[in-house]
């Protein structure tokens, strides 16, 4: 089953994504914020990773620079970053450390979310 | 044109004079003696009195002393006689000769009077003058080389300003005996007022640019002046701060144009304020990290008698440091955005919930649909927390939160909230206590429900901040005026884990004190001043990743000044902090 490891300091989120994924599938783990994401990278790795943006202690682009320093050859892991922001800045940071996806929560249904993941995990070129 | 006037009214008088005159002749040949000098006097004060006035109007302000001395010469020929009229100045570079010819005279005679002139300026100021130098202007009458007349009547003054001989006057004619003792002395006194004039004229002016230098040279705004040619006549110390230049000494447009690296075309801004005689205000310009707003002006004398017509000098450029407008503005942005983002995670999250939901009650599981409806009810209380926060912030700022003071129990209140808060300090594993002061008044003069309000906010941010196994106390005591602190403190059954600072205090009347501690990671000393402000607040997070909308703090300050009374803090990093508020136990005006 693969794995999707939702970063975000969003509950709520967190609760219903991981529901869904569930539904269609996905095995998931949760991380509260970015410094937490880095301990779950660890201990075992994922074929996906939601991350948000803003989040206290290490944020998502925070996140993705530490994981480039520490753990290069996770750096294939596909990332999307599920944010609240619509900030182009953001968008363009994240394009620059290599994410696959940039998605607005608000703006995107969450079978939108899964289609997208679904999108890079069924792809044959992806390790599983 | 003013002169003009005042002659004819000095023809006037005269002509009344004399027609008096007549009539007192048949009285009195004395009296009429008496008269004529009067007519005289009247007449002579009057054509001074016009000079000077001419002086006045036609220069205003210029301290051109050439420009005074052709007024006086252009004047003068209405009441002395002669057939040249000249001065010469001592310029910078020359001496100017000018001459004016009544009537036609030969080469010689001009060249005569040049000579003495030359003579008498040499005499006055122990120096030699080359005749190279003279610079030679004749006007009037045409030079006739028939009429070899030399110059028999002759008279020179020297013209005196500011105790400094600046050149001499001349008439002089070919009639013999023309200049005696009445015209010598009318010439004097013109030229002596003249001078004094000017001469003081220049003392009011030097003292005003005295002023004018001192308010520019200490204004905060960058100010530069230049003339018509961009040479720099005055930059003070601030701009030289803005191009980044205090030390230099000669600064010249150049040096504002390297350093304000093409952000602001200084010279083209300048050529277009002086040419169409127009101000320019720019939009903010980021210089060297610092935002300014550029005013440029030209700067004009005005001619009398011209009104219309300004003369441009030159144009100056002020620079308006706005940086500190724009961070206010900058955090009032990031604030706002951070409120919508706080909205709109809730809202979201809210929304996705809808979405599983949807999918029809026999998909969801029993525990599903339990944990989701909580976070519905969790997320839309926080956003009504957070929509409630920013409406009192708004009613704080515009001073309409009501604040209705009655005696009230504090000790209540206090107890109901301890009460209201004791499931979720067991949930955090935190231990919360209360401790009263025996002395603390019975009833106190308090808004009951804006003081829950500012308790709960203290106590909510205590239980956050503090890690399991922590302490969360409040305690309220009386505080008498001019009453010590520490023996106060001493009153209550448990010591609070850090004092209240005794100074913070010393000034406050009698009053309680309410205050609640904890043993959290306390507050660092930069983020102690921003504690209260609204603006900074949103970026706070707890030990435990938990959010605060922040405007609480913003909120409760607010809440106790509108009871007469203040809110502080007193924290340690790694021991704890202590939130205390005043209330003043005199009714106030309120």
């Amino acid at each position: 089953m693969p794995k999707v490891l939702i970063i975000d300091d969003d509950m709520t989120f967190q609760t219903v994504m991981s529901a869904k994924l569930k539904e269609k599938g996905y095995e998931t783990d949760l991380a509260l914020n970015g410094a937490a994401g880095l301990l779950k990278m660890a201990e075992s790795r994922p074929d996906v990773i939601l991350l948000d943006i803003m989040m206290p202690k290490l944020d998502g682009i925070g996140f993705l620079k530490q994981l480039q320093a520490d753990r290069p050859s996770d750096t294939k892991i596909p990332v999307f970053i599920t944010s609240n922001l619509n900030d182009l800045d953001k968008v363009s940071e994240g394009a620059e450390l290599g994410v696959r996806g940039y998605i607005v929560k608000s703006d995107e249904s969450l079978d939108t979310i899964v289609s997208a993941i679904d999108s890079v995990c069924h792809s044959p070129k992806e390790e599983k | 044109m003013i002169l003009a006037i005042i002659t004819a009214l000095s023809i006037a008088l005269a002509l009344g004079g004399a027609g008096t005159s007549i009539y007192f002749y048949i009285k009195d040949k004395k009296a009429k003696e008496v008269l004529e000098k009067r007519e005289q006097d009247v007449s002579r004060r009057m054509f001074e009195l016009a000079i000077l006035k001419e002086l006045g109007d036609r220069i205003g302000y210029s301290l051109d002393v050439q420009q005074i001395v052709d007024i006086i010469t252009g004047s003068l020929h209405q009441f002395i006689e002669y057939a040249a009229v000249s001065y010469m100045l001592i310029g910078p570079e020359n001496v100017i000769f000018k001459i004016h010819l009544e009537r036609s005279v030969h080469q010689r005679f001009v060249n005569e009077i040049r000579d003495r002139m030359l003579g008498s300026l040499s005499a006055l100021l122990d120096r030699e003058f080359d005749k190279k130098d003279v610079k030679e202007i004749v006007s009037g009458a045409i030079i006739i080389e028939e009429l070899d007349e030399p110059v028999s009547s002759f008279f020179n003054i020297p013209l005196v300003i500011d105790e400094k001989v600046v050149g001499v006057l001349t008439v002089a004619d070919t009639k013999s005996g023309l200049y005696k003792e009445e015209e010598m002395t009318i010439l004097y006194k013109i030229i002596q007022q003249a001078s004094k004039a000017v001469t003081s004229l220049q003392g009011v002016v030097k003292a005003e640019q005295a002023k004018v230098n001192a308010m520019v040279e200490s204004m905060a705004d960058g100010v530069v002046m230049t003339d018509t040619d961009y040479r720099i006549l005055v930059a003070n110390p601030s701009v030289r701060q803005v191009i980044g230049l205090s030390n230099k000494k000669d600064i010249t447009i150049f040096d504002f144009i390297d350093n304000l690296e093409g952000k602001f075309d200084i010279r083209g801004r300048l050529e277009e304020s002086v040419k169409l005689n127009k101000p320019f205000k720019s939009e903010d310009v980021l210089i060297r990290d610092n935002f300014y707003k550029i005013f440029v002006f030209p700067v004009t004398t005005s001619v009398p008698g011209t009104p219309d017509e300004k003369n441009v000098v030159g144009g100056v450029v002020i620079f308006h440091d706005v940086s500190a407008e724009r961070s206010v503005e900058q955090i009032r942005q990031q604030f706002t955005s951070m409120i919508v983002h706080e909205l709109r995670t809730p809202l979201s999250g809210i929304n996705k919930i809808s979405e599983l939901l949807r999918a029809g009650p026999t998909k969801v599981g029993k525990k599903e649909y339990a944990e989701y409806v909580r976070m519905i009810s969790s997320d839309s209380a926080g956003m009504l927390n957070l929509v409630n926060d920013i409406l009192d912030v708004a009613k704080l700022e515009a001073g309409k939160f009501d604040v209705k003071k009655q005696p009230t129990d504090l000790k209540a209140v206090i107890a109901n909230r301890i009460d209201f808060f004791t499931p979720s300090a067991e949930d955090a594993k935190l231990s919360l206590k209360v401790a009263y002061d025996k002395e603390l008044p019975p009833m106190v003069p308090l808004d009951e429900l804006a003081i829950k309000q500012v308790l709960n906010n203290l106590l909510s941010n205590a239980i956050k901040f503090t890690k399991a196994g922590g302490i969360v106390e409040v305690f309220a005591l009386h505080h008498a005026a001019g009453g010590a602190i520490t023996d106060e403190l001493a009153r209550l059954k448990d010591a609070p884990t850090l004092a209240l600072a005794p100074e913070q205090l010393a000034s406050a009347p009698e009053s309680v004190i309410v205050a609640v501690s904890d043993t959290g990671g306390g507050i660092s000393e930069a983020g102690m001043k921003e504690l209260f402000n609204k603006y900074k607040q949103l970026q706070t997070t707890s030990e435990t990743g938990m959010k605060g909308t922040g405007l609480g703090l913003a909120i409760a300050k607010g809440v106790v000044e509108e009871h007469g009374g203040f809110i502080g803090v007193v924290s340690e990093q790694g021991v704890g902090s202590v939130f205390y508020f005043v209330l003043p136990l005199a009714q106030s005006t309120q």
